[in-house]
Parts: structure tokens; C-alpha cells; sequence
């Protein structure tokens, strides 16, 4: 690649989108005028709030005891209603609203005058409360003997005083808490003169008081506040500073017909895609930036002048270091969204197109952004790896002061973020050297004709779509069927739902597509007669990796612990398995999902996406559609690993026998290594030069450190032997592999 | 200067299935030369050329332009031409001088050597005048001008024009037919498309008719009127893809 094309392409695109009025708008004026406007709107809604009175109406006032008074003069009385909270309170006090009161009528006229907007809440006393209330109180003057006294009290009740209000609706809900708390103020002085009567201090009911005190320093409240608020911010105005400028650089241009000159000169495909990436980064950055600081500075000046009208908020203006910690961070967090932004906008014909293809993005990064928001969420060695939420928990740490937690986890975040970067810029390049993309046309579209095309102009092997297709309908259905079927109780249950769920829901789909949209099924799903040596040097791979992949297993698991309600969930299938006979085991466990996962995902997913040219890339995608299918993430974690060797194998000896044969080797030594766990007595002596035991819970036997160091070393010759066996290429990676030769 | 070998090349259709839009098209243009690509719209002309481009690869058939392959050698491919369409925009937002001057350092033209080059240029092809006035606010044929510019900012050997004169009114399409010939004759191997057969008589030195994807006939004017006994192009282009 060639530096000053790209920094030719980087400058004259943004020369050009400084020209243009509505990327100006959105990126510099827009960011100036939102948080000002916003903390006006906020100081005026603020003020509305304060100063609304709530329309209370009470029902049943001469229903009242006298004493403690609740209503003096038409106004809540003063030693249960303070100055202040009368001030928002506007009663009305009627007797009563008809002659025959029943609670049904109250409750519809209290409904129907909430509804109309005449009251806010309606407080209603029944007919005999004050009578009642009185003859509670005789009653406990009377009862000197304690043991009967709880008896005879509960011989009279008391009838209760009933609140109507829309909780639904906030004016009503604001007022339904206002008047609560007077009243349970009112209940405290009834309680309070009961005691007194019996010459009983107050403390009879309340013997200590549960006081809590805040130890954090002010300047850290401060920051905990804001170490929510501003990442957050930033982030989503990084991505959406790069939507505008990402679809004008590409979509737009194609609309303007300009892309062709572009791609008619000597630039490369990856110097225009970097030339454009550096271009919506830098937009996406100053985005962000103008936002942040335009955010801070409204911050410290509303917040300053809530405080200095005493509003009741405990948060103050916005640590000034959060802002250099942001404005550092937002390199990766820019460049990550604008390659993914420039990769999709890319696949749009128009302008109009490209936003509708970007709100799918926005869909997929909020979930995110939201998960580091939770209350739960620290950053730790899981979320850490979490592609956006381990940034955002990380950036929060930083402003937070953490910064012993940001330097161990600086490492595992700009990791990820940088590899998520960086296969985003591999597909915003593909993207462009793809002409299917780049000079896609409008055509008419019907479900029929689109039916008949799949049909009528299938392909000997599936093409990437297809493959896409394949992998995503296995996904949906393999979810939605784990919410349909019950777990089973017992093994029979068991073994059926599992491989009816491998057949039906795995296979199946793969196998239709197959016949439906291939010409050569037998070279989509890799069955061709198998070089004889593969077959076993693929059981001894499987042997030979097991127990690194344990390994593996067992970090993961450290990193991402099972929660106790999994390990409860998971224990039923866990005494089936013990208690079923091992050969059927190993049928329905390692043969049905090694038959039936190899044929959709070596088979029909791993072919078509050959048509990408790229091995590693239809490995890597078709490796995360086998992981993803394992349902558990931990689980998923190490099928990633595994599902990259199986494709390996796929790809080198291009039959799937040896890919079933490894899948069914390793299935196998996983479900007999945790029957033997259940065990471990039982080994044989022999076997403790390899197994031992672990001391993990989940499973109480691990391999030995000669068996691990063995498994590495024989396991990298035979990958090493599989990696250097001729093999066919597809069209697009012999058409690839040509043009690498003519570059050297 | 460019040779092309049974060239090929289809796509899928959702309404129409597997679209031929080349069928093993072979021709050859060399320096000094106008090679001419007549036939109807959807004939396979831009096909053929933005192949030439290096925008589409083939699916079979090989094509060298001045010795370099268009698929496996493209970016060098690249730095041998210069492409005017009909449908080639001009960036909206830069000037004329601009937009020439981008293109001539992305070909690698050094500050000064590129200044001179956008002078004698800007002179010839008479844009002084607009050198300053944006391309949203330029003419057809003020665009079309930037285009040929820009196409020959770095005095490329191959010039590839494809239905150049589309969209244009007569004055213009004259001057761009008469920039033809003159760099024709500065040894300049040009590929000119076009539907129109009055360019074609007046400027082409081969021409190829091509329809439905295949070369129905190709030589120069003269051997095409001898070969199918018409004088006329129009009628002989007629009966060829009737």
C-alpha cells in the first residue's frame, strides 16, 4: 500500500465533506446546540415539575377521629403535612359522594374523575373508620393480660382507608406518593397516642434507628454518575458521526457516479478503502469530541446551578479527567465503527439505502453499550473481551479513578477492539474489490422470480449467501427449538430430543439446501471417497488435541464461571448421562451431532463460503456459526477452537469422512472423560500416566502434564502434516492465489 | 497495445437466469489506432471495457493492455489508461483544477511537472474559464471536459471511451470527437464505444459490431463493406444483428 494515495484520498474526502452543509450540521453545529438546548429544556421541565400541585380529593372527612387530626380547616394538618409538601398538595374534602357508598362506586367515581383530570388521586375513608379506630383503641386499654391481647385486638378490625390513583399516569403517580407519605406520617401519631395513652415512650416501637452514611468522597460520587453517562455518549456518537459520512463516501458516491473514476486509478482497493476509513474516523472522532465537550461544559453549568438551587440532585459537574481518558479512547472506538460503518454502507446502492442498512448496526452495538450500564456489570477478565461493553466498562473504571483495574485490562480491550477493527477493514476492502457490490443495479423483485432464480440458476456448490442463509436458519431453529421442547427427565427423553434436534434442525436444513439449490450434492457436502490415511489421522488429531482442548475448556470456564441456576439446570442432564449405558452415549453425544453438524457446517456452509477466496475467512465464518449453534458460551468459546481444525481438515483433504471421524473421536473422549470423573476410582493403573485427578468440580479428572505437553507436540505435527496435503481451491482462491504471484 | 482473447463474461439475473453479457470476444487495438465498439444499448460494450478497466473481471478469456494482464496485474493496468464514460459524474463539491490536480498526484505526477501538464491541458480542452467553478455547478459538457482531463492528466498510452459523447450537444461531441483524432495522432491506442454510426464511419479505424455480448463482424470500415456488400454502416449494422 502506498501512503500518500491514501493520504490523498484521506484529504480530498474531507475536503469534500467540509463542503457539505449537512455533514457540517450533524458533526459541528449539532453537537454546539443539543446539550445547551437540552439543559434549558431540563431547567424548565424541572420547573414545571416542582411547581405543580397535585389535585387531591379526600372522601369520608367526617369519618375522621378527632385526634390525631388529619384534616384541620379543609388543609391537611400541619404536624403530618409540612409547609413545603402542603404547598404542592391542593385538597378538596367532601363527606361523601353519594348516599350509598360502596367500595365498587367509589372506586368508579374515583376512576372516572382521575380520567377526566378533575383530581389527581382520591383518598377515601369508609363508613365506621373513626368508630372502629375508636374501639381498636378501648380495646387495647382494656387488655391488660398480654397473652390474650393479640386475640382480642384481632377480633376488630379496623377498616382501611383506600388511595385511588393511575399509576400509569405520572401526574397521578407523583401524587399518589405525596399523599402516602402524609398519610403513613398520620398512621405514626395513631400509633404514636396509643402508646402514649399506655404511658409507653416511642421507642417501644422503633428501639434503634438504621442510619446509613455515604463514604465515598464527593469527587468520586461525582465520578460514578458520569462514568456511566459520558462513554455512553461518546460511543453512540462515534457510530453515529460515522453513518453520515460513511454513506456519502460510498453509497453516495456511486449514486453521483463518481466511484468509477476512483476505482479507474492507480490507487488500490485497500488504499481507498483506508483513505475513506481515515475519513469517517476523523468525522466520527470530532463527532464525539464536540459532543463530549459540549455535554461537559452544559454539565458543570447546569449542574452548578441545580446544586446552587438546591434541587435535591447529588450529582455535580463532570470530573475534567473523564474528558482526556474519552478523548484517548476514542481512536479505537472511532476507527471500529467507521470501518463496520464503511463495510455496510458500501453494500448500498443509494443514499437512502445505506440508512437502511446502517440501522441494523446501531441495533447490534446498543446491546452492547447497554450491558456495561448495568448495575452488575465490572470490568473483569469475561466482559473485559466483550467487544464495545469491555471498552465502555473500561473507560468507566479510568474515570472512576480504578486504574490498577484499566492497566491489567488495557491489554484484553484494545485487543479485541483493535482485532474487531481490523476485520471490519478486511471486509470494508473485500467489499470494495467485490463487483457485485460495487456495481450492483436495481432489479425488479418478486418472491416468485426470486424462487425460480435459486432454482433455475443453482450452482454446482452453494454460493456465499446460500452458505449465510444455511448457517443463519440453523441458528434460529436450533433456538427456537431449545425454548419449544421440554427438557427431558430422563435419558430416553434425552437421547430423543437430541437427536431429533441434530436431524430435524441441524441436517435437515443442510441437506434440503443441498438438493434444492446444488447441482453437485456430493461435492457440496464433501463425499467423495477419502484418501485412506486421513480417516485415522484425523481420530489420532482428535486424540492427540483432547486434552489441550480440555484445557482450554477449563480456562474458559475460570473466565466465564457457570452461574449456580446453569449448574442446577444442567445437573439432570448430567445424572442421565451417568446413568445411561456408554455405547448409547457415545451413539446419541458424539455420533449424531458428528454425522449431522459436519454435514451442515463442513458440508454445505464451509463449500459456499470457499466462493470468498479467502481459507481462513470461510473457516473463521463457518467455525463462529458452529460455535454459536453450541448454545452455552463457554461452550461456544472452545467449539470456535474445534470448529477451525474441523474446517482445516475439511478444506485440506476435502472430504468429510475425516471431519466426522475427528468430531466423533473427540465427542466421544469428552462424554467418557466425564463418566470416568464420576469414577475416578476406577481407573486402571495405566491410566494415571495420562489422567489424574483434578481437583475442578465440574470435572473431577484432568489430564497429567506429560499427557498435555504430548498432546501439544503430536498434535502440531499432525496439523502440520494435514496443512501440507495438496488440495482443490476453489475458482476465487486460485484466481487469488494468481494475482499474489504477480505481486511478488 | 491491447489484446483480448475469447473474453467472457455472465452474471446471474433474477428474472433472466445466467445473463451472457460477453461470449468469447476477441479483438486487438494497437497504438495509433481508434478501435470502434458499435452496437445497441445492452450490446456489451461497457462490459467489455470496464473489463478493460479492471472494474469487472472476466469469468474466461484473458486481456492485456500495453503487455499487462487485466486481472491479475490490474493496479499496473491502471496507470496505462484513461477512462471517459458517459456516465463518469465529476465530484460535486471541487473545482475543475481540483479534481484534474487530485487525480495527477494519485498517478504519482510530481507538483510542478503536474502544474504544467494541468496548464497545457486546461488550454487545450478550453477549461480555463471554469477552472474554479465546482463540478455541481458545471454544464454537461463543462463535465465532460473535467473528464477528458482527468483521463489524460498523466498522458496514459490506452484511452478507453465509452459512449463519451452520450448527453452531449453537437458543439461538444464535435470537440470531443476532434480531441479523438488528435490523440490519435499523438500515437495514443484508443477504444471507443459508441451506438451512434456517424461517429463510428467518421472517427474509427477498426471497428467491432458487437450485439448480443458476440462480435458479429470487425475489420476496418472498407473490409467491412467489402466483406457484406454494403456500403451503407447503418444498413449493414441493421443486417448483421437483425
Amino acid at each position: 500500500m502506498n501512503w500518500t494515495n491514501i493520504q490523498l484520498i484521506w484529504f480530498r474526502e474531507l475536503r469534500d465533506q467540509l463542503r457539505d452543509r449537512r455533514t457540517m450540521f450533524t458533526i459541528a453545529v449539532l453537537p454546539l446546540l443539543l446539550y445547551p438546548m437540552m439543559g434549558m429544556a431540563f431547567l424548565r421541565v424541572t420547573q414545571f415539575l416542582q411547581e405543580h400541585p397535585s389535585q387531591i380529593l379526600l372522601l369520608g372527612a367526617d369519618r375522621l377521629p378527632p385526634s390525631p387530626p388529619l384534616v384541620v380547616d379543609g388543609q391537611l394538618a400541619s404536624p403530618v403535612c409540612p409547609e413545603n409538601e402542603a404547598a404542592l398538595l391542593r385538597l378538596t374534602v367532601q363527606d361523601r359522594h353519594t348516599d350509598r357508598e360502596t367500595i365498587e362506586s367509589v372506586q368508579d367515581f374515583a376512576t372516572a374523575a382521575i380520567a377526566r383530570g378533575d383530581y389527581d388521586a382520591v383518598i377515601w375513608f369508609p363508613e365506621d373508620f373513626a368508630r372502629r379506630l375508636n374501639a381498636f383503641r378501648r380495646q387495647v386499654d382494656r387488655i391488660e393480660d398480654s397473652d390474650s391481647k393479640e386475640n382480642e385486638l384481632g377480633k376488630i378490625q379496623v377498616p382501611s382507608p383506600h388511595l385511588f390513583a393511575n399509576l400509569a399516569d405520572d401526574k397521578s403517580r407523583i401524587a399518589h406518593d405525596r399523599i402516602e407519605r402524609i398519610l403513613r406520617r398520620w398512621q405514626d401519631q395513631v400509633v404514636r397516642e396509643i402508646l402514649l395513652s399506655h404511658e409507653l415512650p416511642e421507642a417501644v416501637i422503633r428501639p434503634f434507628a438504621l442510619r446509613s452514611r455515604d463514604v465515598s468522597d464527593e469527587p468520586f460520587r461525582r465520578a460514578a454518575v458520569w462514568s456511566k453517562v459520558l462513554p455512553f455518549v461518546v460511543l453512540i456518537w462515534a457510530l453515529t458521526g460515522a453513518f453520515y459520512p460513511a454513506i456519502d463516501l460510498c453509497a453516495g458516491e456511486k449514486e453521483r457516479g463518481t466511484l468509477e473514476t476512483l476505482l479507474c486509478s492507480p490507487a488500490l482497493r485497500s488504499e481507498i478503502v483506508w483513505g475513506k476509513l481515515l475519513t469517517v474516523t476523523t468525522f466520527s472522532a470530532v463527532t464525539a469530541l464536540l459532543n463530549l465537550f459540549s455535554l461537559v461544559l452544559t454539565g458543570i453549568l447546569l449542574f452548578g446551578r441545580l446544586m446552587a438551587m438546591e434541587a435535591g440532585l447529588d450529582v455535580g459537574a463532570p470530573p475534567m479527567s473523564s474528558i482526556l481518558w474519552l478523548t484517548l479512547a476514542l481512536l479505537p472506538i472511532s476507527a471500529l465503527f467507521s470501518a463496520l460503518a464503511l463495510a455496510v454502507a458500501a453494500f448500498a446502492r443509494s443514499s437512502k439505502e445505506g440508512q437502511y442498512y446502517l440501522m441494523p448496526l446501531l441495533l447490534l452495538t446498543l446491546p452492547l453499550m447497554i450491558l456495561s450500564l448495568l448495575p452488575a456489570a465490572e470490568l473483569n477478565p469475561g466482559s473485559s473481551v466483550i467487544p464495545v461493553t469491555g471498552l465502555m466498562l473500561w473507560l468507566r473504571a479510568l474515570i472512576e479513578n480504578d486504574y490498577a483495574s484499566a492497566l491489567r485490562y488495557a491489554l484484553p480491550v484494545f485487543g479485541v477492539t483493535a482485532a474487531c477493527a481490523w476485520l471490519s477493514v478486511r471486509w470494508a476492502v473485500r467489499q470494495f474489490e467485490d463487483e457485485s457490490v460495487l456495481f450492483r443495479e436495481s432489479e425488479q423483485f418478486g418472491l416468485g422470480l426470486w424462487v425460480q432464480h435459486l432454482i433455475r440458476d443453482r450452482g454446482n456448490t452453494p454460493s456465499i449467501a446460500e452458505s449465510l442463509a444455511c448457517g443463519f436458519i440453523i441458528l434460529i431453529a436450533t433456538f427456537f427449538g431449545s425454548l419449544y421442547v421440554q427438557p427431558a427427565a430422563d435419558w430416553a427423553g434425552l437421547s430423543r430430543v437430541i437427536v431429533a434436534t441434530q436431524i430435524g434442525l441441524v441436517a435437515a436444513p443442510a441437506l434440503i439446501m443441498t438438493v434444492v439449490l446444488t447441482r453437485r450434492p456430493a461435492q457440496v457436502l464433501l463425499l467423495q471417497r477419502p484418501r485412506w490415511s486421513t480417516v485415522p489421522a484425523a481420530v489420532l488429531l482428535a486424540v492427540c488435541l483432547h486434552p489441550t482442548v480440555v484445557l482450554v475448556a477449563q480456562q474458559i470456564q475460570a473466565m466465564y464461571p457457570l452461574s449456580d441456576e446453569v449448574i442446577r439446570a444442567m445437573q439432570p442432564l448430567a445424572d442421565a448421562l451417568r446413568q445411561a449405558p456408554w455405547w448409547q452415549v457415545v451413539l446419541v453425544i458424539a455420533l449424531a451431532p458428528a454425522v449431522c453438524e459436519e454435514l451442515a457446517f463442513r458440508g454445505f456452509v464451509l463449500s459456499g463460503l470457499r466462493h470468498l477466496g479467502s481459507t481462513t475467512a470461510a473457516l473463521v465464518i463457518s467455525s463462529l456459526f458452529f460455535a454459536v449453534t453450541h448454545g452455552m458460551l463457554q461452550q461456544s468459546l472452545s467449539a470456535f477452537g474445534v470448529g477451525l481444525v474441523l474446517g482445516l481438515i475439511a478444506v485440506r483433504t476435502g472430504n468429510l469422512f475425516p471431519c466426522i471421524a475427528y468430531h466423533l473421536a473427540h465427542n466421544s473422549l469428552t462424554v467418557l472423560l466425564g463418566r470416568v470423573s464420576s469414577e475416578p476410582d476406577s481407573l486402571p493403573g495405566w491410566a494415571t500416566w495420562v489422567l489424574h485427578p483434578s481437583g475442578n468440580v465440574d470435572l473431577e479428572v484432568g489430564y497429567t502434564t506429560p499427557a498435555l505437553v504430548a498432546s501439544v507436540i503430536l498434535s502440531a505435527l499432525l496439523l502440520t502434516w494435514f496443512h501440507r496435503l495438496p488440495y482443490e481451491r476453489s475458482a476465487e482462491e486460485t484466481l487469488k492465489q494468481r494475482i499474489a504471484a504477480h505481486r511478488k | 497495445m491491447i489484446h483480448v482473447r475469447d473474453l467472457s463474461k455472465h452474471y446471474a439475473d433474477l428474472k433472466l437466469g445466467q445473463v451472457q453479457a460477453l461470449a468469447e470476444v476477441s479483438f486487438d487495438a494497437d497504438a495509433g489506432q481508434v478501435f470502434g465498439l458499435l452496437g445497441p444499448n445492452g450490446a456489451g460494450k461497457t462490459t467489455a471495457l470496464r473489463i478493460l478497466a479492471t472494474m469487472l473481471r472476466p469469468t474466461a478469456g484473458v486481456a492485456t493492455v500495453n503487455g499487462y494482464d487485466v486481472v491479475t496485474q490490474a493496479p499496473a493496468v491502471r496507470r496505462q489508461i484513461g477512462v471517459v464514460s458517459g456516465g463518469t459524474a465529476v465530484y460535486d463539491r471541487m473545482t475543475a483544477w481540483e479534481l484534474v490536480e487530485h487525480f495527477g498526484r494519485l498517478h504519482g505526477m510530481q507538483r510542478e511537472a503536474l502544474r504544467q501538464r494541468m496548464e497545457s491541458l486546461f488550454d487545450r480542452l478550453q477549461i480555463r474559464p471554469f477552472r474554479d467553478v465546482l463540478g455541481a455547478k458545471m454544464s454537461t459538457g463543462m463535465k465532460q471536459k473535467v473528464s477528458i482531463a482527468r483521463a489524460l492528466i498523466h498522458d496514459p498510452p490506452v484511452l478507453i471511451f465509452d459512449e463519451a459523447t452520450s448527453g452531449l450537444d453537437v458543439l461538444v461531441a464535435r470537440a470531443l470527437l476532434k480531441t479523438i483524432a488528435e490523440l490519435r495522432e499523438q500515437g495514443k491506442c484508443i477504444v471507443f464505444s459508441t451506438h451512434i454510426m456517424r461517429e463510428a464511419e467518421r472517427l474509427c479505424d477498426q471497428i467491432a459490431i458487437i450485439h448480443g455480448g458476440r462480435i458479429l463482424a470487425a475489420g476496418t470500415l472498407p473490409s467491412l463493406r467489402q466483406m457484406h456488400g454494403e456500403q451503407d454502416l447503418e444498413e449493414l449494422f441493421f443486417r448483421l444483428i437483425a
